[in-house]
């Protein structure tokens, strides 16, 4: 019989291996500590979608900036 | 049934609106519009929210402005390609009741697996973990239905040959259905990883087709709706 650990990484192991409600809980710790560093709500553009429309107006975050930004960038 | 249901059933999606399936009559109209109501939710950009566009497949889109929830996007569907007709999602609805105490009703597993055969590049990952993770945790004392939702539904070549080394008549009466279990039960995992993906495609152009006259559709609503905006 084929173990999860020899099929996926360590990562989703430990998911797999939540319940489906210790899953939801983990999840909603996410939204946390997204929300709380300035994450948007508005979802990526998603261009494969049936629904995308590039000149759909989106909503940007009340202080008028992006949750995130780059402080250093090396490479490519 | 979007992102919140893939994280409960097992897939990990950090999906940042909201996906509803509901019933599209009259009377659900008047609730859900009272629901959104309550969420301060407009309509973003086409089509808009009446019965007709739900019926023939249209998603209907909201942005809420509620303080709780400032931007948070709402979508709602009622038909989708490939997917039961609302009465028999109900019937088969998953219900989860939070620590809080609020009860949340999700599609079941199988209806989400048919409802992410879209043509989107994210939702063929999904899938694959969604199975897997039931699999997983069903697999000690399964049922035949368990088992085959999973020959019809894994996309792990390796789980597939396993499962159609121990259930070989079940495997060999669901060729048909899914003419991959060949290769499976024959052990052939180059052509199994093949058949998978000539699969995929195969459902991704179905779906690209599906949707060919309802984009033609939204694009005529959001002409209209940018000359009403001009004045035109």
């Amino acid at each position: 019989m084929i173990q999860t650990e020899h099929l996926v990484e360590d990562e989703w192991v430990e998911w797999y291996r939540l319940t489906p409600v210790q899953r939801w809980l983990e999840s909603e710790k996410l939204w946390q500590t997204y929300l709380a560093l300035g994450g948007s709500l508005d979802p990526e553009p998603d261009t494969q979608s049936p629904f995308f429309d590039a000149r759909a107006p989106r909503a940007r975050p009340a202080h008028g900036r992006t949750g995130l930004r780059v402080l250093r960038r090396r490479g490519v | 049934m979007g992102g919140q249901a893939c994280v409960f059933y097992g897939a990990a999606e950090f999906s940042r609106d909201t996906d509803f399936a509901i019933l599209a009559d009259a009377a659900n109209l008047v609730r859900l519009r009272s629901a959104l109501a309550d969420l301060q939710a407009d309509v973003v950009a086409v089509p808009p929210f009446e019965l007709k566009y739900l019926r023939r497949g249209h998603a209907i889109h909201f942005r809420c402005q509620h303080p709780e929830v400032p931007g948070m996007r709402v979508d709602v569907m009622s038909v989708m390609r490939g997917v039961d007709p609302f009465s028999k999602l109900w019937r088969r609805r998953t219900t989860i009741e939070l620590p809080h105490g609020t009860t949340c009703d999700l599609l079941a597993l199988p209806d989400l697996v048919q409802a992410k055969k879209t043509q989107s590049d994210k939702d063929w990952p999904m899938i694959r973990r969604l199975v897997e993770a039931h699999y997983f945790q069903h697999r000690g004392k399964p049922t035949t239905a368990q088992i085959t939702f999973w020959l019809r539904e894994l996309r792990t070549p390796a789980l597939l040959v396993e499962i159609a080394g121990r259930r070989t008549g079940l495997c060999r009466r669901l060729i048909p259905k899914r003419p991959l279990l060949a290769a499976a039960a024959a052990r052939q995992v180059d052509e199994l990883e093949r058949a998978l993906r000539e699969e995929e495609t195969a459902e991704r152009e179905r779906d690209k087709r599906h949707w060919l006259p309802l984009r033609k559709e939204l694009e005529k609503l959001r002409h209209a709706t940018a000359r009403r905006a001009q004045g035109v």
